[in-house]
């Protein structure tokens, strides 16, 4: 998934929500999949995530393939846990040993990795880093540091260009990319990371130039010029989150005095 | 210093000199800039324009280190002692590239960044924003996302950002690089305005000097970094005579028209809306076209398609079997790899052909083999371009915006390239916003824009324009 492409509260579902409360929610769901983690309370999570995102304008095949790269490691992380893992019942024990206990903390790692990235995903996808940047300046955090947050979303973007640009440059050139061999890998970095990390630092020069020439930096605080929608979308990111962890707290409980 | 207060600009004696370089970027530069004059700084690539305004602006030495000499009086107090965040709210810089000064995500929120970090009121905020977007025509962009703009639409939106913040003093740095005919004739009654109307000071660099005519403007000329004239403001130059880009003769190259090269037949493409549809048009060996049109209209997509890069929704483009095409970029930066001018000659190099140095000295390189490609001017990163697509021999050339930021010995030089390929029984399409250069070099010209599309000789295409009303696409509006 990408940057922002459109504008809070102009979409639907978390689009609507105040920047704040996506934070909230997003904070909420990562803490609940570590307050009680397991393969039942990952599982839930992440169906959350994927109602929301739906319910935010993301289409399923896009969602997945966005993720494509996170699901490919979360299978390395189940089947790494689920190999090395030789705790309760053995399903099967030549010529490799699985357990069920080994299945259940690959599931339960995997499951927590993708909830953590997809999580993550959905908020930079739903929430305008802008209003992001002014709702923690209204939370007191100095406005540089929410700038650097909004400034790292607008290099996602950039970065997608710039690289989309240097890999049709290559095509024009006649330059071969692939990863069949080392060599083939060093020579991709070296035709198509180089010269993105090059422009983007840049970039980074450039845009360091015309924020002091927009003055910024200029006073300690800076107006707030634009709020967060009000939306009912708000209250119910709100209340998810604290479902979330009011559930995964009540079960660790339980677990601990039973 | 009070608002009622004069914000003369008095520069005395000014040296520049890049620790990386070995010539001085300026020298000795002195000039006197009063409230409410309007300056053009013009001269060849390189000659230290953009560092004097950057320079003016503050940002040399405080964010760009270089060694400076001499003085910059504004309103009688030395620019020196102040920063640029304290200077920028006096003197409004709009850089040469529009991208580089985006710093935000949305539209709305670019343009009220500078009025945020003044802390003025948020009604005030709100009011400039939507007096600026409106002065530059993109009110219907607010909702935007800055990174889905054209390169002209962006290049409004940075010029918008600027007047936002409504400094005394504006300076512009090729305003007009990435701005159709419509979008230029927009900004000089917006920046004509604020002369005459608000009394600002303006100073524009600028290549197409022609564009500034009607601001009637002082010129200032610049060489080596050494101010070398002056001509007041309403004086009739000859630009050529002074080696600057103005009117063109008619060079087309006068080729036999050789076997199709290339058929774009019943075209549509679009990425959520259609750009245009049902374009058909054929090019053969020995024709130039050019590409003209508003920003957004397609004209560099319709260039990936005809190299291949992206497929057309409907549709089919057909290239002759032996057809190789070169492409040069609209951003030169985007086609480098290499870390000298030499390995980046060698890159994907076909055998044969003329030599390395031959090609260097035809593209006015020579001596810079061990140069970085990236520290060179953007007119010789431009001609590296050039070179390394003429070094595959291709015998269809597309050239995305060749013209832009080039001075006119740049600009006769890609001429004489293009007139290079056209003998060699190639073919060439040229995107460009220069209308009398498209007039004077191109055999047919296609004029696109969203959901329209005018396709001929030049007669036939300017003299429909002309009918439909838009007359600013002619040569006649430039002359």
């Amino acid at each position: 998934m990408t940057a922002s492409q459109t504008t809070a509260g102009s979409g639907c579902g978390l689009h609507r929500a105040g920047p704040m409360a996506n934070l909230f929610l997003l904070i909420a769901l990562v803490a609940a999949v570590f307050t009680y983690p397991g393969v039942i309370a990952g599982g839930a999570v992440l169906v959350a995530v994927v109602v929301l995102a739906v319910a935010s304008g993301e289409r399923p095949t896009r969602l997945v393939y966005g993720l494509r790269f996170v699901l490919l490691f979360a299978l390395v992380l189940f089947l790494s846990q689920a190999l090395s893992v030789r705790d309760g019942h053995t399903l099967l024990a030549a010529p490799i040993r699985i357990t069920v206990g080994g299945l259940l903390a690959g599931a339960g790692m995997a499951l927590r990795f993708v909830v953590i990235l997809s999580a993550s995903a959905l908020f930079v996808r739903t929430t305008d880093p802008d209003r992001l940047a002014g709702g923690l300046t209204r939370m007191g955090v100095p406005y540089r540091y929410g700038y650097l947050l909004v400034l790292a979303l607008r290099f996602v973007p950039f970065f997608q260009e710039e690289l989309g640009a240097v890999r049709e440059a290559q095509r024009v050139r006649g330059i071969e990319v692939s990863i069949r061999s080392p060599r083939r890998v060093l020579h991709a970095v070296r035709y198509t990371f180089v010269p993105v990390v090059v422009s983007g630092l840049h970039r980074v020069e450039s845009i360091a130039i015309s924020m002091k020439g927009r003055c910024f930096g200029l006073y300690a605080t800076r107006t707030v010029s634009r709020r967060g929608p009000r939306s009912l979308w708000s209250l119910v990111a709100v209340s998810l989150g604290l479902l979330a962890v009011g559930l995964a707290t009540a079960a660790r409980l339980w677990r601990w005095v039973t | 210093m009070s608002s009622s207060e004069r914000f003369d600009i008095d520069i005395r004696e000014l040296s520049v000199h890049y620790p990386d370089r070995e010539e001085a970027a300026l020298t000795a530069v002195s000039e006197r800039i009063g409230e409410g004059d309007v300056v053009a700084i013009a001269g060849p690539s390189g000659c230290g324009k953009t560092t004097l305004c950057r320079t003016l602006s503050g940002f040399v030495p405080a964010m760009i280190p270089a060694e400076v000499a001499g003085e910059i009086r504004l309103g009688g107090a030395s620019i020196r002692e102040m920063a640029p965040e304290t200077l920028a709210t006096r003197i409004g810089l709009v850089q040469q590239d529009p991208d580089a000064q985006i710093c935000t995500l949305n539209v709305w929120q670019e343009v009220a960044f500078g009025p945020e970090n003044l802390c003025l009121p948020a009604d005030e905020v709100h009011a400039r924003v939507e007096r600026s977007l409106d002065a530059l025509g993109i009110a219907h962009l607010r909702q935007r996302t800055t990174t889905t703009l054209s390169g002209g639409e962006k290049q409004r939106l940075a010029i918008a950002s600027i007047l936002a913040m409504e400094p005394r003093v504006l300076l512009f740095d090729e305003p007009t690089a990435n701005l159709d005919p419509r979008g230029i004739q927009a900004l000089f009654v917006t920046l004509s305005d604020l002369v005459r109307g608000k009394g600002r000071t303006l100073v524009v660099i600028e290549h197409r000097i022609d564009a500034l005519r009607a601001l009637a403007p002082r010129l200032i000329l610049l060489d080596r970094g050494r101010l070398v004239d002056r001509y007041p403001a309403r004086e009739r130059l000859d630009y050529a005579l002074l080696g600057l880009r103005g009117a063109w003769a008619a060079s087309p190259a006068n080729a036999p028209a050789g076997p199709p090269r290339l058929r774009v037949e019943g075209v549509s493409f679009g990425y959520d809306q259609s750009l245009w549809e049902n374009l058909s048009f054929s090019l053969r060996a020995g024709e130039i076209l050019a590409i003209i049109g508003p920003n957004g209209g397609g004209k560099t997509t319709l260039l990936r398609l005809l190299a291949g890069l992206v497929s057309p929704t409907m549709g089919d483009v057909v290239r002759a079997s032996d057809t190789r095409v070169g492409f040069v970029f609209q951003h030169p930066h985007h086609q480098i790899f290499e870390r000298t001018v030499r390995q980046e000659m060698q890159l994907e190099r076909p055998s044969g052909g003329a030599s390395i140095d031959e090609e260097l000295r035809a593209a006015r390189l020579s001596g810079l083999d061990d140069a970085a490609p990236l520290s060179l001017s953007l007119g010789e990163q431009r001609r590296l371009t050039v070179a390394t697509a003429l070094s595959r021999r291709p015998n269809l050339l597309l050239l995305d915006e060749p013209f832009i930021g080039q001075d006119r010995r740049n600009v006769l030089w890609m001429i004489s390239q293009i007139h290079g390929m056209i003998a060699r029984n190639g073919a060439v399409v040229v995107v460009t916003h220069d209308i009398p250069l498209a007039r004077a070099l191109a055999d047919r010209v296609l004029y696109m824009e969203k959901g329209t599309h005018i396709c001929g000789s030049p007669d036939e295409v300017f003299s429909r324009l002309r009918e439909r009303g838009d007359g600013v696409f002619t040569p006649e509006a430039w002359t």
